[in-house]
């Protein structure tokens, strides 16, 4: 029988909210990093937000930029330490609000990073204000009080569609709603630390995961809402892959 | 056999497990832990060691051994 049993490079507790996808991003980062037997020179660049956490969790080497600016800070990293595992972990308003340019130019830049993109659809650790780039219609937030409406705000964008226009070498969504998704997400987060190990590329994996404090439902509410409406506005797979080719 | 062990000390009674449990193995109390979680239960006769509690749970309480 297969045994399970949390991954030696977590030396913490989790410090999220009851029902937090983080702890589970962060399970499926250091067990892709054992597999590949990374876990002695890694450098992880987390976010000014809930992904910062993950510092005391971990026990790899991190480093926390200023709020949103986690890929220009890995960029930074993986220049001058280029035999080391760089990767990022940081939510959708940092990677796609406050820090998009920086994610688009790690991505046109092509830097050989891996990037994992937290994507709950909120601002969740300022209190749960309405993100541009991710909120669906009509999700009611702390600065939306009567729902998110397209006159006044916009519509969500399907972030990875615009990063798979820059010569990326892996992007992909995964979620966390079940373990079927579960298990292939973690299977994107391992290609893409194969990718950096092998000096493809960028590879960027968002999740979708659930903030249940501040959509103000209960974990198990949460994961259907991701079920039923989420996954209809951003489908899962992959989205690029560039395979072998440098 | 592997059977799924809760360290229920990490628990955030956040029920992802409960209502992932393909055999219904794990039940919800109203137990609080030293942090003031409501904790779950694994029964061992039900459990099957799949290791989806584990797979599910976001603050690592399961081990399947």
């Amino acid at each position: 029988m297969p045994v399970f049993r949390k991954p030696e490079s977590i030396i913490n507790t989790a410090g999220y909210c009851g029902g937090c996808g983080h702890g589970v991003i962060q399970r499926l980062i250091a067990e892709s990093i054992e597999e590949l037997g990374l876990q002695d020179h890694v450098i992880g660049c987390v976010d000014i937000a809930c992904s910062f956490w993950s510092q005391d969790a971990l026990n790899f080497e991190f480093i926390a930029g200023p709020h949103g600016r986690c890929a220009a800070v890995a960029t930074g990293i993986k220049k001058v330490r280029p035999d080391a595992t760089v990767y990022v972990h940081a939510g959708d308003g940092c990677s796609y609000v406050i820090g998009l340019s920086e994610t688009i130019y790690a991505a046109i830049r092509d830097v050989p990073i891996t990037m994992v993109v937290v994507n709950n659809g909120i601002f969740g650790m300022t209190g749960g204000q309405l993100n541009l780039a991710t909120t669906l219609i009509g999700d009611k937030t702390l600065s939306s009080k009567a729902g998110r409406d397209p006159k006044t705000m916009g519509h969500p964008v399907d972030m990875l569609k615009t990063i798979a226009n820059c010569d990326v070498a892996f992007a992909a969504r995964g979620a966390l709603y079940d373990v079927k998704h579960i298990d292939e997400t973690k299977r994107y987060i391992k290609k893409g630390f194969q990718n950096q190990v092998e000096n493809r590329g960028f590879s960027i994996i968002e999740v979708l995961s659930p903030c249940p404090t501040n959509w103000k439902l209960s974990p198990v509410d949460a994961m259907a809402k991701i079920k039923n409406e989420t996954e209809k506005v951003f489908p899962v797979g992959v989205y690029v892959d560039r395979g072998g080719k440098d | 056999m592997a059977k799924a062990k809760a360290n229920t000390d990490l628990c955030k009674g956040c029920r992802l497990c409960v209502a992932n449990c393909p055999r219904k193995a794990i039940t919800a109390l109203e137990t609080v832990n030293k942090k003031g979680y409501e904790i779950i239960e694994v029964n061992e006769e039900l459990c099957i060691g799949c290791g989806i509690c584990y797979k599910v749970c976001p603050d690592y309480v399961f081990t399947v051994e």
